[in-house]
Formats: C-alpha cells, structure tokens, sequence
C-alpha cells in the first residue's frame, strides 16, 4: 500500500481542510455523514456528464475542473475520461474514504467507479459494474451512490418487470461487491411498516441518513417508462403523469427495515438533513407541486411529513430540482430547472422557510452545490436527456457555473459552456482536493493567483 | 446553530487540527455517540439480517508476547470483534473511541456466561515501529480483563502491515514533516470489523456508527444463527 509523504505545507494544508464528521451531513454540504468534509478551498469538481449525440465523442464521461484559484489551470477541464457509450448519466457519489466515485447511468443501470485518489487531477476508470439488475433481483435505474461504512448504497428508480416506479435499494462493498437488496414497502408488502397516508408506492430516489437517530429517510420519483420518454409527450400523458411519487419512507437504519411511511405527494426529489446535532429533520421539495416538505421527528421520537413553502408559482411550473442546505442549517437553496432560477430559503425555523433571493441562472438549471463555507455555490444544468431543452434562446443551455456568495447577492467567477467544449450536457458535482490523500497539489502560481 | 463543535468532534486527525482549524479559538470536542448512552433503542438480536460483506483477509501477524502468528488464527473460532488502532493516536473520536467501546463489548461478555467462549476481541496496530508487542502487551493491561479473550496484535513491519490493511480497506496516512521524518501521527477513517466464525465480514462500524449496544445485538443476531449460545 502506498503511504503518500506529507510536506510540512502539505500537511498543514491536509489539516485545515479535511474534517472527517461523525455525525453530521452538509456537497460538501450534501455528503454522507460517514465522509471526510472538504471544509477548506476544494482543488477539483468532478462532474458526471451525460453524452450528447453529435457532441464530442457523444459518450458519458467524468470532466474534472479546476476550482482552486491558487492554480494555474484554474477555471479550466483539466481532464475527463469517456466510459464508451451514453448511459443516461446521472447522479455520482463518493466511497466513505473518499477513494473512489461512483457515477450510474438510470438507463443502462451500468455504475462506473472512478479512481480519484492515486491522482486527484486525473481520475481513472477502476471498474464498472454491468450486472446490477441481475444480481439485485430486478432494480432498474440506480440513482443516488451513498457512501455507508465500508460500503455504498445505491437507491433504484425502477424495476425490470414493467419498468415502472416500483423499484428498490441495493448495497454494495466498497469494492464493488453485490451485497443484498432491500425493496420498497408498498401496499402488497408492507414489510412491517406503517402506512401512515394514502399511498404505498414503492417508488424510490434519493436516500439520506440520521445515524444519530438510525434513521435512513427514502424520497420517490418515477420509473423507466418515464424518466427516459420526451418530457412533452409525458406530460400530455394523462395515465404517465400518475405515475409519480407520492412518499417519503423513515427506515431504521441500522437493520434496513422500513418504519413509516409518509405522504409526500408530488414527486419527492432530493433530501437533505440538517446538521445540527439535536436537528432531528430534513428537506425535500416535489417537482410536480413546487413545495418544500419538512421530513422532522417529533418529541415521541415519531416521524412525520409537511408541507413548509412554496417554490415560485406552482402553476407556471418552475419543477424544483436539486436543493442544499448550509453548513449551520439555516439557509436552503432551491433550483426551479424550467425557469432556471435559483432561490434562497431562511430556514432558521424549519417549519417556516422564508424565500429571501432569488436569482436566474440559466435558461434551465438543475443541481446546486455549495462549499462547506457556503461561499462558493457551483451550479450544472442538465436533468435527463429526453427533458433537457435543446432549442437555445440564450447560448446558455449546458454549463457548469461558479458563483461566489456573500450572503446577499452572487457574484458570477466563471462559467463554462459544455456544449461549446464538446463535453456534453453536466449533471452531478462532487468535490475533490489533494489534501485528503495526504499529496501535495501541483506547483502554485502565486503571482496569477493574485492577478485573478 | 453553526455546529463547528459537532464537526470537530470526528475528527480522526491529530490533535494539531485544533489549532490548525480555521477558528479564533479551539472548541471543545464533542464526544462521539458511542461514549454515550445510545440514543435509539438497539435492534432485538435475530430479527435482521447482516448479510456477508466478503472473507476477512489473512496475514502475519506479531502477538503480545512477540510470537509470529497468523491473523486467522483469531478467527473463526468465535464472533470477532476486529479494531484497527495505533496507541499515539490522540484523538479521542478516534482509537481511544474504539477501544472504550470494545471495553464495552468486553463488559457486556463478561456478565453473560454464555457469551464468554464465544466472543473475541482484537486490536490491530497499524503503527508496528512504536507498537511493538510489549508496547501493546502494557497499553492491553489497562483495559482488558484477565478472563476476557481481547488480544492486542502487530506486525513485524511495514510490508506485512500494509498487505492487511489493503484487504481490509483500511486506509492510512502517515504525518511527516519538512524533513522526512514520521511525525507519529496518522490520518485514517475510523473502522472496526464484526466477523463470523466462517470468517466473514458481517457488519463495519465507523466513529458515528459505533456503539457497544448495537455491537452486542450485531454479535448475537450472529451467535443466534450458529445456535451458539
């Protein structure tokens, strides 16, 4: 095993930036509660991209870009790696030592699991798995890769019978190992759990845990059949436009049981626990209603689901997306991907969020990430390849942003158009830096670091 | 809230973090959960299922008393409680986490007579130049009990240390300063490993994770499925 060597300003730099948090969750302010936190200057942003025909090569790739402006490479693709092929890339997680991304495509359902640690600059193919519906027993779609200890858990959207919402979570070593799979409660088999509202779905999405609480809170999207038609003729579709999501599931996370299971109509997406350490909630927000849900535990140690705010103008169909929370819990941003806007949410009281900025992006807009700092927030635009706009108004349709933020307005750093690049159109960022493998990042230009 | 506290309480770097954190002032550490009452009622054993994580890896190994030993040689006979340590580690989320809790394991085997022939611990340095095995025959003599089989391991060097922890995933990062010279500190994610008497991995526990109480409901969901006790 290599043990890297640590200059003295290696080090020093490895210990201010790199926490590992126990319990705590916040891109960085979004990870598993189980990973080392970047807290300092991040040196790379790794980007899932999903290919587009016609595009470069057309293939799905990880594109690494230079975030460190003590770099001479800053703002600039620095590398990517093409995995052969479009897969309808989509989300993408980090191993809880921070070793390896693992990056899955909902159509294929083929994860891809990239070396970022032998030289985080430049990531490299390690594995891919292509096995996933067979030895998950039928999961179709794996869309969130969370890091537990030791080992990854990856949410399914939907399943190989009838490729619709039913669907299930499957585990996985950190060597890419098959472990076991837990399928969703529904109204057939409840497995045990209560039914609290009118549904029972089994629809899955996003998974985030309270490991203080041994609670792992479970959101639901939709299946295969929709997720991978044209957006148009979905929504035309009266019978497609019932097949959504409407729950959130609280599961015990130490014995993966499902507990409770919640009413959250309208397509719950991406959630996000609080990090304090008597905050016992989280936030997800549903596309096709436009609210912010609070997902909160109750002084008898009950579980239960709201809605808290609204999300723009529900009727115009701003679709909320991705959202992140700060670091102290008290903020929420919130992206509307039609309107391409983001907005800021005072979550100070959980049960209120106020809306206090909003600002436009692009001409769509899909994940948010922000640093553990809460001063630099890096947006992507693309959703899924059969949704994204592909008529441009603006030349704005597939970029990677970086704004930083001073707490009242955001101040644009640098973008990058993807198209332009020939890369694709980008989804998931996850952050990358030398420190955490304890190695010296290459030669600083002090001198353009101070010119920018 | 900001909740710097609850961060710096994982912490599984050197003491030297504190001051190096971007802070006016170090903040008290948080004690992680499992020097705590748990906060949720532990599962009851048997009614879920931990399902094989792969083969725990073999090794060479050094014991307390300098015998060269094979790290199999302590599995398989019983439920094994694996812990990955180094006794300069300073950090109390980290190594001193995970021998607090493995005393807490040998408490709970020790009040249950059954339990007793069945259960091992062991703490694996991965810190063989100062851990030699008289080093961790007297670090061992504070915490185990004479009746309880808790053993404490090393390696020989460098080489047969870093076989094992590449099997088991456990990576470490060794300090060094301008010079070269090893500061006797290292980063690593805390890991300790439950494994079953057909030597495989059943469960991995990190700081946050890690808890005597679901320990001991993890060992005999394990203990119930072998019929023993």
């Amino acid at each position: 095993m290599m043990i890297p060597r640590l200059t003295r300003a290696a080090a020093l730099s490895a210990l201010a930036l790199i926490l590992f948090a126990p319990n705590a969750l916040a891109d960085e302010t979004c990870m598993s509660p189980y990973m080392a936190k970047i807290v300092g200057q991040e040196d790379y942003i790794y980007i899932w991209t999903l290919g587009i025909e016609g595009v470069g090569d057309g293939e799905d790739k990880l594109v690494t870009v230079d975030v460190n402006p003590d770099s001479e490479s800053y703002a600039q693709v620095v590398h990517s790696v093409s995995v052969g092929g479009r897969n309808e890339a989509h989300h993408s997680g980090l191993s809880d030592d921070r070793r390896y991304l693992w990056a899955s495509g909902l159509d294929t359902s083929k994860i891809f699991i990239f070396d970022v640690h032998t030289d985080p600059g430049k990531p490299r193919l390690h594995k891919t798995i292509d096995d996933f519906v067979a030895k998950s027993g039928g999961i179709v779609g794996p869309h969130t890769n969370y890091a537990l200890p030791g080992r990854m858990l990856l949410t399914g959207l939907s399943n190989n019978r009838d490729h619709g919402g039913r669907t299930g979570m499957v585990e996985y070593t950190n060597a890419g190992e098959y472990i076991t799979t837990h399928w969703m409660p529904t109204d057939d088999n409840l497995q045990g759990a209560v039914k609290s509202g009118s549904y029972a779905d089994g629809y899955g999405y996003d998974a985030r845990a309270l490991p203080r609480r041994n609670v792992l809170v479970t959101s639901s999207f939709t299946g295969w059949n929709n997720y991978m038609m044209n957006l148009g003729k979905m929504m035309a579709d009266a019978e497609a436009m019932k097949r959504f999501g409407n729950t959130v599931v609280i599961w015990d996370l130490h014995t993966r049981k499902p507990k409770k299971i919640l009413d959250v109509p309208g397509a719950p997406l991406e959630i996000r626990c609080a990090w304090g350490s008597r905050s016992n909630y989280c936030f997800t927000s549903t596309a096709l209603t436009s609210k912010i849900w609070l997902i909160y535990e109750d002084d008898t140690g009950d579980w239960h689901a709201k809605a808290v705010a609204d999300i723009g103008d529900a009727s115009k169909i701003p679709l909320p997306v991705d959202i992140s929370i700060s670091a102290d819990d008290n903020h929420l941003w919130v992206n509307t991907w039609n309107d391409g806007k983001v907005r800021l949410y005072d979550t100070t009281n959980p049960h209120a969020p106020t809306q206090v900025f909003e600002h436009q992006i692009g001409e769509q807009v899909n994940m948010v990430s922000q640093s553990w700092d809460g001063e630099r927030v890096y947006f992507t635009s693309s959703l899924l390849a059969n949704w994204d706009k592909t008529e441009s108004t603006g030349g704005d349709l597939q970029y990677f942003k970086l704004y930083g933020w001073d707490g009242e307005k955001l101040s644009p750093r640098f973008h990058l158009d993807f198209i332009e690049l020939g890369l694709g159109a980008p989804h998931q960022m996850r952050f990358g830096a030398y420190a955490l493998y304890g190695l010296t990042p290459p030669a600083r230009d002090a001198a353009a670091a101070d010119a920018r | 809230m900001p909740d710097r506290r609850l961060i710096l309480c994982g912490l599984v770097l050197m003491s030297t973090v504190l001051q190096a954190a971007p802070h006016d002032h170090p903040e008290p550490v948080v004690l992680a959960p499992g020097y705590s009452a748990l906060e949720f009622v532990p599962p009851q054993p048997g009614t879920y299922q931990l399902p094989p994580l792969g083969s725990a890896a073999d090794g060479e190994v050094l014991d307390s008393s300098g015998q060269s030993r094979r790290l199999h040689d302590y599995l398989g006979d019983k439920i094994t409680v694996l812990s990955f340590i180094f006794t300069r580690c300073n950090d109390v989320n980290g190594c001193p986490l995970a021998t607090f809790v493995m005393k807490g394991v040998q408490q709970t085997v020790m009040a249950v007579p059954a339990l007793k022939n069945n259960v091992r611990v062991v703490s694996f340095s991965f810190d063989p130049a100062y851990d030699t095995p008289e080093v961790l025959r007297s670090y061992g003599e504070h915490f185990r009990d004479p009746g309880f089989d808790w053993q404490f391991l090393t390696t020989a060097g460098d080489a047969e240390l870093a076989a094992i922890l590449d099997a088991y995933g456990q990576w470490v990062i060794k300090d060094y300063d301008s010079e070269g010279n090893f500061l006797g500190t290292m980063s690593h994610v805390l890991r300790v490993y439950l494994i079953d008497r057909d030597k495989r991995i059943r469960n991995i526990y990190s700081t946050s994770y890690l808890h005597a109480d679901t320990l001991r409901s993890d060992i005999a969901t394990l203990l119930q499925e072998t019929g023993k006790p």
